[in-house]
């Protein structure tokens, strides 16, 4: 059916452009007087002194605006980059979570935040994390309670208007290492450790971008000058980082006795911080199935009951009976 | 041909019926669909979930 | 040679209408609007209405004017441009374009398919339906408090610091609750006392879930004033802003109140150590 209509339209747009051209043609009509003239304008086009007037100008013209402006028209800026100014591009790991129906590994989320709480929560903060958010992803209930317990939180004001300090509760953000961002920066010779929550979403390459950052620590290659409190990791744009290597083989413990090696915990923290920007990406993938699943069958049935409405009506024939003497 | 008879028969003869069962049916549907998604998605993802890991940690002594 | 004339012989017929000078007939009896007789094997066509073997006044047509009978005719003018051009390949008959289109793929056997078909369109609205189901169902989900807020809604309180007649005030959903650890004499107050007679008709039994623990919104069902615990004439609470009256067991006795104080939604869990409000 589609076939037979595209060819149909084609057929109609082909012939109205044909009659188009053809009264174009029509109209325009050459005569003998008009042959002589179009030769005198050919070889004026095609003479020598036509070509080196043309190319003086346009030069010419170059030359000017490069005067004018000090740089050279229709081309852009010329920088003299390097390739270490937009970081290395990470490679691509195989996550257990990449593909469109896979989950995060949860076990490896509760390594990662045993990773984020023992090492990067000494800089960097997780604000939009509570306590209660762990609860059926890494840890149980009274898991999640004991160690929100752990922490005091700054409550009030009560009954004589006075602030206090209270235990940790399940409705409690994870509290944030520094006062506020002027103790942070102080704290860290001016560079402000940036919040996790959202990290995997906010550079480009997500966790393959952060895995490598934390295990691409190198010695700066020759004629590469770092400053003093800075670091060389390949993976950061500029190459110079504050953030100094922290995970370093067996600097935690874990709890079901997987070796902590530098990328085990890197891959653990990358997933952990993979689920803390996309807290939904389990149901998502998910609903993904199902809607995928849903609107493909729709569309199909759809498609059948179009032909079912329409059989009747594409396949109505026409028929003239003229009356007839008798 | 006896068999799409006697469905037709069944459901379809009366609007009524015809009506009354897609309605029973999208909500028989919409479970068994719900049912079986969560099957495969737990099944494609053995051992990676929460739910698969929780026993380790749940102390049962509450 | 002799020569042959063929002999020409003219005949002039009388004309069967009076001719006019330029030779026009003009038939003066000739009647051009009458209609058509009634024609038993006609079908229907034309009996009533105009001639159908005239034309229509419209498009011309034959007029007596004393010159004789004009017939006329108004066609438009055609474009003096070609606006459609026949080409070579359009004058050829074409084999694969018969004059009736293939419509094999839209041809529905009705009979032998009606089943099917049935349940097609049924599988469609089942799974429309249940699509939509769930559409209304999560778009009123996204309505519902988020889970920060269900969070916060809940309080638990640890009742072992609380001593034997003692009252603590504690914040919730941002009012205050009133938790009293209720002494064995004010039970038995709050128990004996006469209820049926009372404002808002109460009994302690209904108002507490262990007769120890009173457990309620402290804010006046007058005008939303805090009352003052331990204050008041009948030992319960006070309140200072209309000098409203509550009982042990936080009911109206006194003053403007109309109601006695609200309980909120409670549990306890772990024996009698904890209580969750919410």
């Amino acid at each position: 059916m589609l076939s037979r209509l595209s060819a149909g339209v084609l057929k109609n747009a082909a012939s109205s452009g044909a009659k188009k051209t053809a009264l174009g043609a029509r109209s325009s009509v050459r005569y003998a007087s008009s042959n002589a003239s179009a030769s005198t304008v050919d070889a004026i086009l095609s003479s020598r002194a036509t070509l080196a007037s043309a190319s003086l100008l346009s030069v010419g013209t170059i030359a000017w605006y490069t005067h004018l402006y000090g740089t050279i028209p229709f081309v852009g800026e010329v920088h003299a980059s390097h390739l270490s100014d937009e970081g290395l591009h990470p490679p691509s790991y195989p996550w257990s979570h990449k593909g469109i129906l896979d989950t995060f590994d949860h076990a490896s989320i509760r390594r990662g935040y045993q990773v984020y709480r023992e090492v990067c929560a000494a800089c960097h903060s997780l604000n939009r994390i509570a306590w209660r958010n762990l609860v059926g992803v890494s840890h149980t209930s009274d898991e999640a309670r004991v160690m929100a317990e752990e922490h005091e939180y700054t409550d009030g004001p009560n009954g004589e208007g006075e602030m206090f300090q209270r235990p940790g509760k399940l409705a409690d953000y994870m509290p944030n290492p520094y006062p506020n961002e002027e103790a942070a920066r102080a704290g860290n010779a001016g560079a402000l450790p940036p919040d996790l929550s959202l990290i995997v979403k906010a550079r480009h390459g997500g966790a393959d971008y952060i895995f490598s950052l934390l295990t691409g620590y190198i010695d700066p290659p020759a004629g590469v000058e770092i400053r003093e409190g800075m670091n060389y990791n390949p993976f950061f744009p500029g190459g110079a980082i504050s953030m100094a290597r922290v995970l370093f083989d067996g600097i935690v413990e874990y709890d079901d006795g997987t070796p902590a090696t530098t990328s085990q915990m890197a891959k653990d923290v990358v997933t952990f911080l993979n689920w803390a920007a996309e807290p939904e990406h389990d149901e998502r993938k998910k609903l993904g199935i199902k809607a995928v699943i849903i609107f493909s069958t729709l569309t199909a049935l759809s498609l059948y009951v179009k032909r079912f409405k329409w059989g009747p009506i594409k396949n109505r024939k026409i028929i003239y009976k003229p009356p007839t003497d008798h | 041909m006896a068999l799409s008879t006697t469905f037709y028969n069944a459901f379809f003869r009366r609007n009524s019926v015809y009506v009354g069962t897609v309605f029973a049916g999208a909500f028989a549907f919409g479970i068994g669909f719900d049912l079986g998604v969560t099957k495969f998605y737990d099944t494609w993802n053995k051992g990676k979930q929460w739910k698969d890991i929780r026993q380790k940690y749940v102390q049962e002594s509450e | 040679m002799a020569s042959v004339h063929a002999v020409k012989t003219a005949t002039t017929l009388a004309p069967t209408v009076r001719t006019l000078a330029s030779g026009v007939p003009l038939p003066s009896r000739l009647n051009l609007n009458v209609k058509a007789p009634h024609d038993a094997h006609a079908h229907g066509h034309g009996a009533p209405g105009p001639r159908t073997d005239v034309q229509p006044r419209w498009a011309g047509g034959i007029s007596r004017a004393s010159s004789g009978l004009i017939s006329k005719t108004y066609t438009s003018v055609s474009p003096s441009t070609h606006f459609q051009q026949r080409f070579i390949s359009t004058s050829v008959a074409r084999k694969d374009a018969p004059e009736v289109p293939d419509f094999s793929a839209y041809r529905t056997n009705t009979d032998s398919n009606r089943a099917l078909s049935y349940f097609m369109i049924g599988s469609m609205g089942v799974i429309s339906a249940s699509a939509a189901k769930s559409s209304v169902s999560e778009f009123l989900q996204s309505m519902a408090a988020s889970a920060d807020v269900l969070a916060l809604a809940k309080v638990e309180v640890d009742l072992t610091t609380i001593p034997e007649g003692k009252n603590v005030i504690i914040k919730w959903r941002g009012k205050p609750v009133f938790i009293r650890h209720r002494t064995q004499g004010e039970i038995e107050e709050a128990r004996s006392a006469n209820w049926k007679s009372f404002r808002d008709p109460e009994s302690d039994d209904a108002r507490v879930k262990k007769p120890e623990w009173l457990v309620m919104l402290g804010v006046c069902t007058h005008l939303g004033c805090v009352p003052i615990g331990e204050a008041g004439d009948y030992g319960g609470w006070f309140c200072p802003c209309h000098g409203s009256h509550y009982d042990i067991s936080g009911r109206a006795r006194k003053g403007p109140a109309p109601l006695n104080l609200e309980i909120p939604a409670y549990e306890f869990s772990e024996g009698d150590a904890k209580l969750t409000i919410g």
